[in-house]
């Protein structure tokens, strides 16, 4: 009586196979009564049962019956589908059968393990007879193929551009690389030693820089931009414009040159001014970031010419003649060097004031205790006269044989000074005669409050890092930004270095503050990334992706309204029977398969393969059905 | 033994990676999806490393065992990779050809691998309780037991010196898997390059005479801490272990053990800022009127979202004082007595109580390669890395990489990155060498 | 016979990376819940148009519980417009008589076990009390036009 009327092609044959699994099951559930009952629903056409469908004779049976003919899709019964789903489609595709055309009814985990008696046997038989209403609905599916060219293209070359170009030209991958100023090296080609390992910039820059420029897949472009950005994975076009240098060095021939605190230049292009086209499969974002600019005033800075910014500080002293006699500012002796941390970083809502933007840092820049405590440990070596006060809030040197810097500044006499965020340092003239030109005032926290003021000669602040400006590529690519003003990765963990367009990943500052190191990491699990999406030439994606049925589909639009992913869904123009009508059409590439669009079309004209509304109604009414 | 040895099996792989924890995993992914082999060799019998053992993670506050699930079932299910858990690492040496020859004892479950469908009908029968370390000692586990839900693979493994040789098991299991004469079998893995992925150890609390040596009651560690706030954890709650009572107020410590010589430790160990924030931030929610105090040096939230994920906390009413703990003692009243010396306000040594102290011990090495394998730990005993600035995978045994914990502390995101780089120079040695 | 005594069938729509693991870490515990349960197995709940949850009822279903990832949720912006859809579907049910209790959103993760067995018990509390949905119906839906 309660007969539901099927849209079934009937010529669908399931094969149903139980599983006791040892006991696992068959101690809960009647298998064979279950057995029985499921032999005679519609379009079952055998039903059997092992004590281990997984064992080599449970799939040799699923196999055999597929090979004759008598059944062209399968249900199994058995575990959860996350433990031996993959083993029965594969069964499936070794009898020559397409993997897709397989159910899995989970009788263990959420039948004979949680339930009991007759009960249980109930709901086995419920569930299996849902998975039958389901496999015979079921269509061949494909994995979606999207053919990908052999080809990568960086932007910015930095150290994680770099190092990046370094690793896909490796593995056989040719490699353009966009940058924008007339240099390669990017900040890191600004430093001199670098903490903690006290190895110089310029032999970092230049030994990357020359493997890049030296090996036959890579091309660079310098003093170039991306101008303009459309396709795919596997596929994109890039517009690059080439300007002109303004390096202001007189060109070079062959390898190059480092200039210091400019970075390595390379062979200039004959052609220096020009728009071309980069057709790529994959686009590497190394665009890293920039040194916090403080505002006019901010601990004195533009107000004293003996306030500067921690880059300036190291240029200064690596510039500095290795000969004898003080440290000087002006023909004057510096005798006093107070350092004050977080300067551009760490701001807390309340306490600091927003720039015109309305932005605030809040996040930690990560490099600077590091860098800074180099910088003092520098000047403490080499002008034994010069003092060191450091004006901090927490000393965060975290990583590999950086608290070796602290410890070793604390031992060559550098001062410790800690402050609150609610009461910073004050930058002044020093009223004295008595030789420092300016004065630091804190309430140290160290000494419990008590107000100290440091004379100084020099003041530096140890400036935080905030991204580089790519509105551009931003606006053009679809970029998702955080709230920090980084790019944001799809998942810090499942997936750091990926965007979420596909083909696109990250590696670098423009993601995050990172020291060298980490920025050469970065550089090659986005590269690594990058070789994964076309080492075979093609990528391939799971076959469950929205599909609009042409047939119904009224072209109203609500779909891709709704859908979540940009482009993912759009209307086209057909010419049907000479009739011009307007479709959506599912962008297989683009297309997440949420099933957002699913929901929302009035025609029904919408699924997901492999997950259609029909069958989960048809699952639905056979749990609703009493046994 | 010596008579097998000419007969031992030699399996062949592009690459083998020693260690399944996340660091591992990523690496072994990254080299299988651009089609080389890829042995994976744990000590463990489950893979998942430290990650899988977690509750939540910082900095987004997701369910460590929702991220970490896929990417072990990713690689147990991969067509490139092949898991060998339960494996002791005797030895890796190159032979003439300049290829890595890596010794491994099978360790004896006690159960056919081959047979066992983790059904754990075994475990049900067992009359044997233990301590579960797993739950960090605070509820039971059988002699012959599937180590945790999530595990992969859900195979059983008997403990020998706990096991009573009732042989109950062996009788239920359905398989017949139950084996009590398994021996260790030793096997080869040749390969071309190798990554060491053999992470972190957290420093044993016996150890730590100043925090107790373990014998104060509800003086836990850190990862005891995780397993209590895991939503599968060991109670129902979060409750002080000694006497089942809820925890009015907790006291995290921070660098017990880290940054401070004379404990051994001169580094740090820079997780332990963020997760004693994350459980602090956990625990507030799970105990609302609770009070929680961190004791630090300095807050180390450097990572991306972390100082942010600092500041909420504070927002949320977690305590930071700033000072060294210097000494632990357990008091009549049920509490911990904490002595340390505060940099804050009028500074001295000061004293405080609380219900439950949870210790940030310092992290050491996972593996030590002495005797085993030519290439050198570095003065703090982590895996030395020759080029950290343009090429931290590299190591100084040409072919061999390392990645996440093992050359040095490192939380998840950077663990995960750097696995990425050494499978990126595993790749490209691999181009190198000539791969067919 | 049997099954008319009982509780009416619960339904549970569980994502497969978040909420149906989650059971499964249940059956591995083995910590019974009722058998009234059946879970289905989905991508993103988003994709359930409104109607689907009425006809569901229709068909006899007692309750459903949807176990999602919440803010875990791996389609970027699923979550919330699952959310809204909820909102309205709670307004249908009213429309139609039907107890908005019977229909709940959660969020499930791979290991919440003893989340997962409150919001069954709960579930269970309800339509034990409520009985089945079609004793409940004041009158049959305006025809749908279709
Ligand atoms: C004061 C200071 C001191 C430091 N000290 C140390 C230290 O001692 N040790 C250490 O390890 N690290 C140190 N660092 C960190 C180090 O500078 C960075 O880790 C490193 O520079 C990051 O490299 P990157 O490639 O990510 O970015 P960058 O160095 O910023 O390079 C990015 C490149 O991309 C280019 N670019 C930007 N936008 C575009 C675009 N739209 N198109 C094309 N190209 C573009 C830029 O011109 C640049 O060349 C310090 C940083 C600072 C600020
Ligand atoms: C209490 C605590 C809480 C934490 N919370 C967080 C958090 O919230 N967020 C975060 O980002 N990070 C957190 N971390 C850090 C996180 O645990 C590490 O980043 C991560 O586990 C490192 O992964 P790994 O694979 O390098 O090392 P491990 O997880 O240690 O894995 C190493 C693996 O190698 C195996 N192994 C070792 N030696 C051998 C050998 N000789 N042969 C074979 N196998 C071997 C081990 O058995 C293990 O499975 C936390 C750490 C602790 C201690």
């Amino acid at each position: 009586m309660k007969r539901v009327t099927k849209v079934v092609s009937s010529d669908s044959r399931v094969g149903v196979y139980i599983c006791h699994c040892g006991g696992n099951i068959s101690d809960h559930v009647d298998v064979n009564a279950v057995c029985e009952k499921i032999s005679n629903l519609d379009g079952v056409r055998t039903a059997k049962t092992n004590s281990f469908m997984c064992s080599d004779p449970g799939q040799e049976m699923i196999i055999e019956d597929l090979r004759s003919g008598e059944i062209d899709r399968v249900v199994v019964a058995s575990c959860a589908p996350s433990l031996h789903e993959a083993t029965f489609r594969n069964a499936l595709s070794r009898a020559g059968v397409n993997p897709y055309l397989y159910e899995h009814a989970n009788i263990r985990e959420q039948v004979s393990w949680v339930h009991h008696g007759e009960a249980a046997t109930l709901k086995a038989e419920r569930l299996i007879a849902a998975a039958v209403a389901k496999a015979r609905l079921l269509k061949p599916l494909d994995p979606i193929r999207i053919e990908a060219k052999r080809h990568a293209t960086i932007i910015g070359g930095g150290i994680a551009g770099l190092k990046a170009a370094k690793d896909l030209s490796s593995r056989g991958i040719e490699v353009v690389l966009i940058e924008k100023s007339p240099f390669l090296g990017g900040w890191t080609a600004m430093l001199d030693t670098l903490a903690p390992t006290g190895e110089k910039a310029a032999d970092l820059v230049s030994s990357l820089a020359r493997e890049v420029l030296e090996h036959p897949l890579v091309t660079i472009h310098s003093c170039s931009q991306v101008t303009g950005f459309e396709g795919s994975v596997g596929s994109f076009r890039l517009e690059v414009q080439k300007g002109p240098s303004d390096s202001g060095v007189p060109p070079v021939k062959d390898r190059g040159i480092f200039i210091p605190f400019r970075g390595y230049l390379p062979e200039e292009d004959e052609q220096p001014c020009k728009a071309f086209v980069v057709e790529t499969g994959v686009i590497v974002i190394a665009t890293g970031f920039k040194p916090y600019h403080p505002k006019n005033g901010e601990y004195g800075f533009a107000e004293f010419e003996e306030v500067v910014t921690l880059p300036r500080f190291i240029r200064m002293l690596a510039e500095r003649d290795a000969g004898e006699g003080p440290l000087s500012i002006g023909g004057k002796e510096i005798k006093n060097i107070a350092m004050i941390h977080c300067v551009g970083s760490r701001h807390i809502p309340g306490i600091h004031e927003e720039d015109e933007s309305g932005k605030l840092n809040e996040h930690c820049s990560r490099n600077c205790c590091s860098a800074t405590l180099h910088a003092a440990r520098l000047v403490r070596d080499r002008f034994p006269g010069t003092h060191v006060f450091e004006f901090y809030r927490d000393i965060r040197t975290y990583g590999r044989f950086q608290e070796d810097l602290y410890s070793k500044a604390s031992e060559s006499n550098v001062i410790f000074l800690r402050f609150e965020p609610e009461s910073p340092p004050v930058v002044s003239r020093n009223p004295r005669a008595d030789g420092s030109s300016l004065k630091v005032a804190v309430n140290d926290t160290l000494t419990f409050g008590e107000r100290v003021e440091v004379p100084a000669d020099l003041v530096v602040l140890s400036v935080g890092m905030q991204p580089s400006d790519v509105s551009d590529l931003i606006e053009m690519m679809k970029l998702p930004v955080g709230a920090d003003g980084f790019l944001q990765e799809i998942h810090p963990k499942l997936r750091p270095v990926e965007l979420s367009v596909a083909g696109i990943v990250l590696a670098g500052t423009c993601q995050a503050p990172m020291d060298t190191g980490e920025a050469s990491a970065a550089g090659s699990a986005a590269a690594v990334k990058a070789s994964a999406i076309l080492a075979k030439g093609y990528v391939e994606l799971d076959p469950f992706i929205a599909e609009v049925d042409l047939e119904k589909c009224r072209g109203n639009g609500e779909c891709v309204k709704a859908c979540l992913r940009q482009g993912a869904l759009y209307l086209k123009d057909f010419d049907l029977h000479g009739e011009k009508v307007r479709k959506a059409q599912v962008d297989p590439v683009l297309c997440t398969g949420c099933g957002a669009c699913v929901a929302v079309c009035p025609e029904n004209a919408v699924d997901i393969r492999g997950w259609t509304i029909s069958q989960y109604e048809a699952m639905v009414e056979a749990i609703a059905r009493e046994s | 033994m010596n008579a097998e040895k000419s007969t031992m099996q030699i399996f062949k792989f592009d690459a083998i990676v020693i260690g399944g924890g996340i660091a591992g995993l990523q690496s072994s992914l990254d080299l299988a999806d651009q089609g080389f082999k890829v042995a994976v060799v744990e000590r463990d019998a489950t893979i998942g490393g430290k990650m899988i053992r977690l509750s939540k993670v910082f900095p987004t506050l997701d369910c460590s065992s929702c991220i970490t699930t896929p990417k072990m079932a990713a690689a147990a299910h991969h067509e490139n990779i092949t898991i060998f858990t339960f494996c002791e690492l005797e030895s890796i040496e190159r032979n003439t050809d300049n290829h890595f020859v890596v010794r491994i004892t099978q360790k004896p479950r006690y159960v056919d691998q081959d047979k066992c469908i983790g059904c754990r009908k075994c475990e049900y029968v067992c009359p044997i309780y233990l301590p579960d370390s797993e739950q960090g000692g605070f509820s039971a586990r059988k002699a012959i037991y599937v180590p945790f839900s999530n595990a992969v693979p859900q195979i059983a493994l008997r403990d020998p010196e706990n096991c009573l040789l009732c042989g109950k098991c062996e009788k239920v299991c359905p398989t017949r898997a139950v084996d009590f004469f398994q021996e260790p079998e030793e096997f080869i893995v040749e390969s071309r390059a190798a990554i060491l992925a053999t992470g972190f150890e957290m420093m044993p609390l016996e150890k730590n005479v100043q925090y107790g040596s373990g014998q104060i009651p509800d003086v836990i560690t850190a990862l005891q801490m995780e397993r209590l706030l895991a939503p599968h954890g060991p109670y129902n709650r979060v409750l002080r272990p000694s006497d089942g009572m809820e925890p009015e107020s907790v006291a995290f410590i921070q660098c017990a053990g880290s940054r401070d010589k004379s404990l051994g430790l001169s580094y740090c160990s820079r997780v332990c800022c963020m997760y004693s924030i994350k459980q602090a931030m956990l625990l507030s929610g799970a105990l609302p009127l609770a009070d929680i105090t961190v004791y630090y040096m300095d807050i180390r939230a450097y990572g991306k979202g972390y100082e942010q994920f600092f500041q909420n906390s504070a927002a949320m009413g977690v305590q930071f004082v700033k000072g060294k703990v210097a000494f632990l003692n357990g008091s009549d009243g049920g509490k911990v007595k904490l002595r340390y010396e505060s940099q804050e306000k009028d500074g001295g040594v000061q004293t405080a109580e609380h219900d439950l102290v949870v210790l940030s011990l310092g992290l050491l090495p996972g593996w030590n390669p002495d005797g085993k394998c030519g290439v050198s730990p570095a003065s703090d005993g982590f895996i030395s890395t020759v080029l950290p600035k343009s090429a931290p995978a590299l190591t100084d045994m040409e072919g061999l990489f390392v990645a996440g914990a093992a050359s040095g502390p490192k939380d998840i995101v950077d663990t995960i990155v750097e696995a990425g780089a050494a499978a990126m120079e595993a790749s490209n040695y691999l181009g190198r060498t000539g791969r067919s | 016979m049997l099954a008319t005594q009982k509780a009416g069938k619960i339904l549970i729509l569980a994502t497969e990376s978040c909420a149906y693991p989650g059971a499964n870490a249940v059956g591995q515990a083995h910590s019974s819940y009722p058998e009234n349960v059946f879970i289905l197995r989905t991508r993103a709940p988003v994709l359930f148009p409104e109607r689907f949850y009425i006809e569901c009822f229709e068909k006899g279903i007692s309750g459903i519980i949807i176990m999602s990832c919440g803010v875990e949720c791996p389609y970027h912006g699923a979550y919330e417009v699952l959310a809204r859809r909820i909102d309205r579907v709670f307004e249908m049910m009213r429309k139609r008589g039907l107890d908005p209790t019977r229909l709940r959103l959660t969020a499930i993760c791979t290991v919440c076990t003893r989340a997962f067995l409150k919001e069954v018990q709960q579930m269970n509390e309800i339509v034990t009390k409520l009985g089945p949905p079609a004793a409940e119906r004041t009158d049959t839906p305006p025809a749908e036009a279709s």
